[in-house]
């Protein structure tokens, strides 16, 4: 059996079945180490298809090696990462999203520290698609969460050219370059969504990404009192500005905050918002100066004062996410780059696919 | 390596520096922006972190074929 493979939308490649198909993916460094579907050009045109796009268009050049992200390639990467044509407008936000420039792609690509592009998912749209947001949504088991993280993941390796040691220069990496991509709990969540802080309306579905570390375990146990919410602050707050993370040494980057359920019903029944939420972890997630020059003493600040670990409440991202119980999660950032990592976020657009006459 | 292409670019003199472990990235980012030949300076690694007196080390060491890559015209 002989079978097509389109490796990047343009080229096709031959192969005498699935199997060997597949290693020759793996051969040409086209996966993440993973199996790949094979991009046929059935399955590729199924997945631009879903688009509603033609799929020479090009939306942007991909660093660091700046190639060209056509709608084409694109579905190439969403098919090898095992996503469903549903999915597909999930992915094109995502692309859409670390393609704006404030998101600095290319030189996040290219630091030797541990990021990966997390992606947010919001609106009603994200629970139609099965990605999760409860427990466990960013582990194991949930296809839409999986595939649609690694289909940026290979789009970043097969259009942006990144690859380990020599254009992707993370010294060791971190698990969430494989896939890392949730939905917010809207459902069982207290708190308004993040998308609407970037003024978008509830009924509209979005991505927000952000290049962000690994999740850093936050264990808080609530008491009856009425300390318990701002102990819980400070819990986050001193998770931010650890002495080792980027954010407090460079006091910059955004930060990602992950409450579990009952962490936002105690935060929400205390009173606060997101907005609120966020002052807070700003105003608390500092350093004295001397304190953090006994552990790096060479990272030029000044000799004493007060160290913000963010420039400002606009720099946290809050969420709600996960099982309810003791623990939330912080994932501090890289900070660096001309935007300091900042978050970006697009619309996912559906509303681009042509009329089926017969539907 | 982008900020030298850049300045390249602009018919700035400028040499990039790059230490042993990050060269294969510089060539990857070089050819892919469409400058192969911006000049560049080959460094020990690492540079970063190591204190003063290495940096002043390595800055002395190199600074012959830094003012060398500076005033030498580069080919396109």
């Amino acid at each position: 059996m002989t079978s097509g493979t389109a490796i990047d939308g343009n080229s096709l490649l031959e192969a005498a079945d699935n199997f060997d198909a597949i290693e020759l993916l793996h051969q040409l460094g086209c996966t993440d180490g993973l199996p790949a579907i094979v991009p046929t050009p059935e399955r590729v045109e199924a997945m631009v298809l879903a688009t509603g796009i033609d799929g020479d268009l090009s939306i942007g050049s991909m660093g660091p090696g700046g190639g060209a992200a056509t709608i084409r390639t694109i579905a190439a990467n969403a098919v090898m990462a095992g996503c469903i044509p549903d999915l597909m407008p999930f992915v094109l936000a995502s692309v859409r999203a670390v393609l704006d420039p404030r998101f600095d792609l290319g030189e996040m690509q290219g630091t030797t520290h541990c990021t990966a592009p997390l992606i947010i998912a919001n609106g009603p749209l994200s629970e139609t698609c099965g990605i999760a947001s409860g427990f466990g949504a960013l582990g194991p088991g949930f296809r839409s969460n999986a595939t649609i993280g690694r289909a940026l993941r290979l789009c970043m390796m097969n259009i942006g050219g990144a690859r380990p040691g020599t254009s992707d220069m993370a010294l060791l990496g971190h698990p969430g370059k494989f896939t890392f991509c949730l939905a917010e709990n809207e459902a069982d969540s207290p708190l308004e969504p993040l998308h609407l802080r970037w003024g978008y309306e509830a009924e509209d579905t979005v991505v927000t990404v952000v290049g962000a570390e690994p999740p850093h375990s936050v264990l808080f146990v609530s008491g009856d009192d009425a300390d318990s919410p701002d102990r819980l602050l400070r819990v986050l707050a001193a998770t931010i500005a650890n002495v080792g993370s980027n954010n407090v040494n460079m006091s910059a980057g955004a930060v990602t905050v992950v409450l579990n359920i009952d962490h936002a019903n105690l935060l929400h029944s205390a009173g606060y918002n997101k907005s609120m939420i966020a002052e807070k972890l700003a105003e608390y997630a500092t350093q004295d100066a001397d304190h953090l020059n006994r552990f790096n003493p060479s990272l030029g600040r000044p000799k004493s004062g007060v160290v913000q670990a963010l420039r400002s409440p606009d720099d946290v991202l809050v969420l709600v996410a996960g099982g309810g119980g003791l623990y939330s999660v912080v994932m501090p950032s890289w900070a660096a780059g001309p935007n300091r990592n900042s978050a970006v976020h697009a619309r996912v657009e559906t509303d681009q696919a042509c009329q089926v006459p017969w539907a | 390596m982008r900020d030298g292409i850049e300045l390249a670019r602009l018919n700035i003199p400028v040499v990039a520096l790059l230490t042993e472990e990050f060269w294969p990235q510089g060539d990857f980012v070089a050819q892919a922006a469409g400058m192969p030949a911006v000049p560049r300076v080959r460094l020990p690694h690492p540079v970063a972190g190591t204190g003063p007196t290495r940096m002043a080390t390595i800055a002395s060491d190199n600074a012959t074929a830094i003012v060398s890559a500076l005033t030498v015209p580069a080919s396109p």
